[in-house]
């Protein structure tokens, strides 16, 4: 599976997981206290400078920021029908800023380094007995190896309904693709638990 | 929690990303494409219950966070969270929640087709549609400073495909229940 994060070698790339992420969530609280647009406008063009700074590329930047833009864009306009100016501004240039910096934060930011610092937050949750923060990465692991497999599953459904002469309708798909891909989770299961993986319970 | 139950949440959150890779459909009298991404979080609750649906839906976000294209048209990354909607995003966690505590109340396997069906449906309906909005709409008004009414008035569009789902949840839960059950009944 392709991941959203680029090689290189940034200011951003060199700081550590967890600044960057202190830092996002930080400045996300600080923008919803700002209410007034010139500010905003402000910090939305420093945003776009050091998400600029990446060398993402302007299509490749298009194609990544486009749906949730767009989503900004739509609901600017809409409050600008509905409510003022200043106030459709001041969404706008706040959400972007934001959607700019998270943008920039993945980006940067390699999944590993990810799965740990979540592993890290979940050790106080392993302390209350809620969870096991090993098995987070576990998880995610086993999620991304199954995507593909899931995917042929479906392919092959769509050839079976498409030899016997069927509609492809939403519930004769997932019926079977859920019975079939839920199946496996035994052999799955033992799988780990031969392998000691998850270690004692 | 068992590994069983952990690799039953990590293969649902799979089948939703993979709902996700499928194109949009638009249906007749619909204006708006609806995706079958939010199909799947339905059907986790009403195929794993309430634990197991939730923890399926955990994982995709945590995909999403840690920067894999995974929702519906290819959107990933931290970025997906600063979007005026994402607050249907964040919702749907507690509508996995709510259509698996209401499937585990509401259905049992001793039940007729039609019982289980209507069940599900009210469940998926519950959790999917109204508890998802809530979160949405809830979102969009205090991220955008836009009343909630005004919010609500905006994603009314987007509730007659939510329905529908709701209903191709119920149908699809049913028939799981009948060929490979997994809910854990409760009385």
């Amino acid at each position: 599976m392709n991941t959203l994060y680029v090689e290189g070698n940034s200011l951003l790339h060199r700081l550590s997981a967890r600044v960057k992420l202190i830092a996002l969530t930080a400045t996300g609280i600080a923008l919803i206290f700002i209410a007034s647009p010139v500010p905003l406008a402000i910090a939305a063009f420093m945003a776009a400078l050091l998400y600029a700074s990446l060398r993402i590329g302007w299509r490749q930047s298009w194609l990544r920021l486009r749906p949730v833009f767009l989503t900004i864009f739509v609901v600017a306009v809409f409050a600008f029908l509905v409510s003022s100016a200043p106030e459709a501004a001041t969404m706008l240039f706040r959400l972007t800023t934001l959607m700019l910096l998270a943008a920039a934060v993945t980006a940067t930011t390699t999944i590993g380094d990810f799965i740990d610092e979540i592993t890290l937050a979940a050790r106080p949750l392993e302390r209350l007995g809620l969870v096991k923060a090993a098995d987070i990465g576990l998880s995610l692991g086993l999620v991304i190896r199954f995507v593909p497999e899931v995917v042929s599953r479906y392919r092959a459904i769509r050839e079976a309904h498409a030899a016997r002469g069927l509609k492809a309708r939403p519930v004769t798909l997932a019926v079977p693709l859920i019975i079939l891909t839920l199946k496996s989770a035994d052999e799955i299961a033992a799988a780990i638990d031969a392998r000691g993986v998850r270690g004692q319970n | 929690m068992s590994t069983r139950d952990l690799v039953l949440a990590a293969l649902f959150a799979a089948i939703i990303v993979v709902l996700g890779l499928l194109p949009p459909i638009t249906i007749g009298f619909i204006p708006v494409p609806i995706t079958a991404q939010s199909l799947g979080v339905m059907l986790a609750g009403v195929v794993l219950g309430a634990r197991r649906g939730t923890i399926a839906v955990l994982l995709v976000l945590l995909l999403v966070a840690i920067g894999l294209p995974v929702l519906s048209g290819g959107r990933g990354g931290l970025a997906a969270f600063a979007a005026p909607t994402s607050g249907f995003l964040i919702g749907w966690v507690f509508a996995a929640f709510v259509t698996g505590y209401l499937s585990e109340r509401l259905v049992s396997r001793s039940q007729s087709g039609l019982v289980q069906g209507t069940g599900f449906f009210l469940a998926a309906l519950a959790g999917g549609v109204i508890v998802l909005y809530a979160f949405g709409i809830t979102y969009l008004a205090l991220i955008t400073g836009l009343g909630f009414m005004q919010a609500f008035l905006g994603s009314l569009a987007f509730v007659p495909g939510d329905v529908i789902k709701a209903f191709v949840a119920a149908l699809a839960g049913r028939a799981i229940m009948a060929g490979y059950p997994l809910l854990p009944q409760r009385a």
